[in-house]
């Protein structure tokens, strides 16, 4: 990791914070929709990070989100546990540790299929965990099944829309 | 014991999840009860600056309705005042200031953070203990209601909006009297239930229901919806209906904080019940 690298994070972390808090928090399609991009932060950390500093900045991610919604602890579980399996994900859909290219996981570097499969997994980890967890209790199943999905399907635009934009293909 | 460090080194990660993990599920947890505790408080005025800063500037945008909201309100109060009766009876009766009290005062304040997207959503707004707000009081815009106010900080209010899986309100429905409860279960925001609805009662879409004042949070015969689908259920003892909500919670701009004057009064009274 280069001093480059932190660098980047670090204005990644809190630009993502407070384009959740500020503009995507007030974002409500059909009473259904509603965006988490800020997870886009832990899609986006080098593969050469420390396993721990993984679920420390996860957290640091997810309190950060709680003290603006006032659900201390929400996020911050949400996070911890898609933070958990992104290692988890990279081993299982790679064939080994040096296919991968480039030390960030980007849409440019791994390729479409990688990418797609990456995001949609850790995504949909983290909408279940935060969704089921804000409700807690299984009388809604079907109810928050449904906003999972869409809301899931909605953060995943996002993130593939900003890779297009962040990071052409020709560059 | 050097084999359990080499252990908890070896699978570091574990631990370290668990642990994590496990503080925010109880942070999550038990968040409830640090409603009102030096934590909550704290990152209640750190978000509620934010946030205010922020709705300082979304404000602008909203100002032709904000206008518009003013002057209906004002044209309201208006044609209350007294020079706006016609006195048709010269027989005037006045009521003795000893038997009118004020029972109830209301405190305006603007909303600066609110969501109905989320199975529990809240509110923030301007006011707080400085201005005379105090937990479990009632929150109404117009003759409408909002939710009840569950934690104070010196400038701001967090308020548990009606479309909360913890919120349940007394209503009563405005034909009858009869007493129901109002909640709420997520997906669109202008529609609720309206449960324990006796058997007896016929319900009609249309029907008005208003609040009960039992609840001591709410004056009686606020407006809470109209019931806009019912089911008859045949192994129940009560029947459901649907609710469509008066307030649109998406566009809340200015509310009113109730306080009852004599609340105090009112606990006391229980309180001495229950002592004996």
């Amino acid at each position: 990791m280069t001093s480059r690298t932190v660098f980047y994070n670090i204005i990644r972390f809190f630009f993502l914070v407070f384009l959740q808090v500020l503009i995507l928090n007030h974002i409500n399609l059909g009473g259904y929709i509603n965006p988490y991009f800020y997870i886009y932060f832990i899609l986006l950390l080098p593969f050469g990070i420390p396993r721990w500093l993984l679920l420390v900045l996860a957290f640091l991610l997810g309190i950060s989100i709680d003290i603006f919604t006032n659900t201390i602890g929400l996020n911050a579980a949400a996070c911890l546990i898609m933070a958990f399996f992104r290692p988890l994900v990279i081993s299982a859909i790679s064939s080994g540790p040096e296919s991968l290219i480039g030390d960030t996981p980007t849409l440019r570097n791994q390729g479409i299929k990688w990418f797609l499969y990456y995001t949609i997994i850790l995504v949909l980890i983290h909408h279940f965990a935060l969704f089921y967890l804000e409700i807690f209790r299984f009388s809604e199943f079907m109810a928050t099944f449904f906003r999972v999905l869409l809301s899931s399907a909605f953060t995943m635009a996002l993130v593939l829309i900003s890779e297009y934009l962040l990071y052409p293909k020709g560059k | 014991m050097r084999n359990l460090f080499l252990f908890l080194r070896e699978h570091y990660f574990y631990f370290l999840f668990l642990l994590l993990e496990s503080f925010s599920l109880i942070l999550l947890f038990n968040y409830n009860e640090f409603q009102g505790s030096s934590l909550y408080a704290v990152s209640n005025s750190v978000s509620g600056s934010v946030n205010g800063m922020f709705n300082g500037i979304s404000e602008y945008f909203s100002l032709r309705k904000t206008n518009r909201v003013l002057v209906e309100e004002m044209a309201k109060l208006h044609s209350r005042i007294p020079e706006a009766f016609y006195a048709s009876d010269v027989n005037i009766f006045y009521k003795k200031d000893t038997i009118v009290k004020l029972e109830y005062k209301y405190i305006s304040a603007k909303v600066i953070s609110n969501s109905t997207n989320k199975r529990n959503n809240y509110l923030m707004i301007n006011k707080g203990t400085l201005h005379g707000i105090e937990n479990h009081m009632g929150v109404i815009i117009g003759n409408k209601i909002v939710g009840q106010v569950v934690s104070v900080s010196p400038h701001f209010s967090w308020i548990m909006s009606m479309l909360n899986k913890d919120s349940r309100i007394s209503g009563k429905f405005k034909k009858n009297n009869q007493l129901v409860n109002v909640e709420w279960s997520g997906g669109n925001y202008r529609k609720g239930q309206v449960k324990e609805v006796p058997k007896h009662v016929r319900m009609v879409k249309g029907d008005t229901i208003i609040t009960s004042g039992n609840s001591e949070i709410f004056p009686e015969g606020l407006l809470i919806g109209t019931i806009s689908d019912f089911s008859n259920l045949q192994d129940e003892n009560f029947n459901n209906g649907e609710i469509f909500f008066s307030t649109d919670f998406n566009s809340l701009g200015y509310v009113e904080v109730v306080v009852d004057m004599m609340r105090k009064e009112k606990d006391d009274l229980k309180a001495s019940f229950k002592a004996h």
